[in-house]
């Protein structure tokens, strides 16, 4: 796509004061920055030579340096700084400020600066036509995950499991926290089981930095079981919170088929269980099988029990 | 595209920005480069110029010059709509700044947050990447839409899509989060309705121009979301296995049952909601109260076993 003169105007404008504050700057990172190619920005720059201020004397004129690749800016009249932020952007650092306060109750004066911060973002004109909830959960070790991340540590952690109601002790080497549905999760090498695993941050009951990230990882792999469920559309939430790990979905009156590949075989048995009836196994039968009978022991504990 | 009048769109932004004094367009064509012609060349320039960088965001200020002549109206721009103040945020601010806005780098918003960070890095400087050190967002697949209607609730566009099988048309009032998941409130025939972005089937269409219905002055989200989650609260009063069901036992208090069993009262809103948490954990737990909670779940078991 073209650029109009508007966009380049703006784009070009912009180009002044990010290089007033990041002196010496190359055209090969502004290009990335900017999302235009390296030529363009040369163009862009170029054109500033022509521009300034009524007069357009030498000393009107926006006055950079432009040598072997690198740029700097010598005057910039009036384009010393940014221009404000638009509506989205806005909301975009608004919805950030509240997933930054949802993970950080660990450190109340940070979070009274971040709420004030959140405050001002608000004045500036943040659309009150959004309201961004982060599941609540305190995850009040985000903050010292993210740092061993940052530092190459390992960490230990007590990780209270869901699927296998266990608290477990581990030694893992954390690689990435991510937010997905909501949820703040952890991707790390376990170096128990000796291979990835993904851990609920909110889950992790104790945590502290150990010592340096070895990198022979020497991964195991997983073999997975493909299980087919059908699942009723009264269900559909099931589909939606797992969609990362389901290969394929095919649609019936009413309800899905869903093909999955299960590395987890605890897991998939107390989500059957847990959306019971609105999930049931297609195949395989031992499964299938499995699941009807331990529903029938539960069911035995409630006609037993006074 | 000619670059002549990129050129003559950043020269009548930096007059407009620098002069403290209304410029009148006499002034403009004759000090700002670019401007030749006839005056009726400079003066079509100049409409769509202005017109131009006013659909970019720009605000360019007019005033009356003199009340007996309406012809002679003077512009500018006021440098606090246009830039950001050097000392509108502190130096840990601009930090929590780039934070907040990084997280959305790899999701459909990232072109929003990219922009965002080049704005504040003209105010910081370059930021060491150690000290944020963020969590980055995954998007699940409903958050390409999120764009869209961002876009079309602050301009106030007609949105369109499928939904539960049928054709809407709606007035989008405003977006909220839910158990991680994204719900657009939209005005749809005369009723305010939630609509869970993921379940939107097809394309999420804008049908409108700017301005394409009035915001019904009376509706506001917050007061619409507490409306929502305004429900009574019931509890269940449960038994717990002993060493099992450690997440519910970090979250509620329990006390000793018999040798077996602990008991453990928890609040719910919602009773399909507390059946899935109560079966995730099996044989490992059993609903005293209230009846009606432990006949759907034998209800649900029989169900599932007849299959």
């Amino acid at each position: 796509m073209v650029d109009t003169a508007a966009i380049r105007a703006l784009r070009t404008m912009d180009l002044i004061p990010y290089i007033l504050e990041n002196p010496g700057v190359s055209i090969r990172s502004l290009s990335e920055r900017f999302s235009v190619t390296e030529k363009q920005i040369e163009s862009d720059l170029q054109l500033v030579f022509m521009c300034g201020l009524p007069g357009y004397t030498p000393y009107e004129l926006i006055d950079i340096i432009f040598e072997d690749g690198i740029v700097s800016v010598i005057d910039p009249q009036v384009l010393d700084k940014p221009r404000r932020f638009t509506k989205s952007e806005l909301i975009v650092i608004a919805l950030g400020l509240e997933i930054l306060i949802g993970i950080g109750s660990s450190n109340p004066e940070r979070n009274q600066k971040l709420k004030a911060l959140s405050e001002k973002i608000a004045k500036l004109g943040s659309s009150n036509s959004v309201s961004f909830t982060p599941s609540g959960n305190n995850s009040i070790y985000a903050e010292l995950i993210a740092e061993a991340i940052s530092k190459r540590k390992n960490i230990q952690i007590r990780y209270s499991s869901l699927v296998k109601d266990q608290i477990t002790d581990r030694e893992v080497a954390p690689q990435r926290l991510y937010f997905m549905n909501g949820n703040l999760y952890l991707s790390a090498f376990d170096y128990g089981k000796k291979a990835d695993r993904i851990f609920k941050v909110d889950l992790i009951k104790q945590c502290e930095i150990t010592g340096t990230k070895n990198s022979e990882a020497d991964e195991e792999t997983n073999e997975s079981l493909r299980v087919v469920l059908e699942v009723k559309k009264s269900h559909r939430n099931f589909i939606e919170r797992n969609s990362s790990i389901i290969s394929s979905v095919t649609e019936n009156k009413d309800s899905f088929n869903v093909n999955i590949d299960i590395s987890n075989i605890e897991w998939i048995r107390r989500s059957i269980l847990s959306n019971a009836p609105g999930i049931s196994v297609l195949s395989p039968d031992s499964l299938a099988n499995e699941m009807r009978q331990s529903a029938a022991s539960v069911l035995a504990l409630y006609q037993a029990e006074k | 595209m000619s670059s002549q009048k990129t050129e003559r769109l950043i020269n009548l932004t930096l007059a407009l920005l620098a002069t403290k004094r209304y410029l009148t367009k006499s002034e403009i064509f004759k000090n700002v480069t670019g401007y030749s012609g006839s005056a009726e060349t400079m003066e079509r320039m100049f409409e769509r110029d202005k017109d131009e960088l006013r659909s970019m965001g720009i605000e360019i200020d007019v005033k009356a010059l003199d009340p007996l002549f309406e012809d002679d109206q003077g512009y500018l721009i006021r440098s606090e709509t246009f830039q950001l103040k050097g000392n509108e945020f502190a130096k840990d601010e601009l930090l929590y700044l780039t934070m907040a806005a990084n997280l959305w780098q790899s999701t459909a918003l990232g072109n929003d947050s990219k922009a965002a960070l080049l704005k504040i890095q003209s105010l910081s400087g370059p930021i060491e990447s150690d000290v944020v050190n963020t969590p980055e967002i995954r998007d699940s697949e409903n958050s390409s839409m999120l764009a869209t209607a961002f876009d079309a609730i602050e301009y106030s566009k007609v949105l369109t899509f499928q939904y539960n099988g049928s054709d809407r048309v709606v007035e989008p009032l405003g977006m909220y989060t839910k158990t991680g998941f994204w719900y657009l409130v939209a005005k749809d025939e005369n009723s305010f309705k939630s609509f869970k972005l993921l379940r939107i089937e097809g394309k999420l269409a804008i049908n409108s121009k700017q301005n394409g219905f009035k915001k019904p002055e009376n509706f506001d989200l917050m007061q619409y979301l507490e409306k929502m989650n305004n429900e009574t609260v019931l509890l269940a009063e449960i038994l717990v296995r002993k060493e099992q069901a450690f997440a519910l036992r970090s979250k509620y208090v329990v006390s000793e049952f018999d040798d077996d069993w602990d008991l453990m009262v928890l609040p719910y809103i919602y009773e399909p909601e507390i059946i899935e948490t109560l079966l995730w954990y099996g044989e490992n737990l059993i609903v005293l109260k209230p009846e009606s909670l432990r006949k759907s779940i034998k209800y649900s078991l029989k169900e599932f076993i007849d299959g």
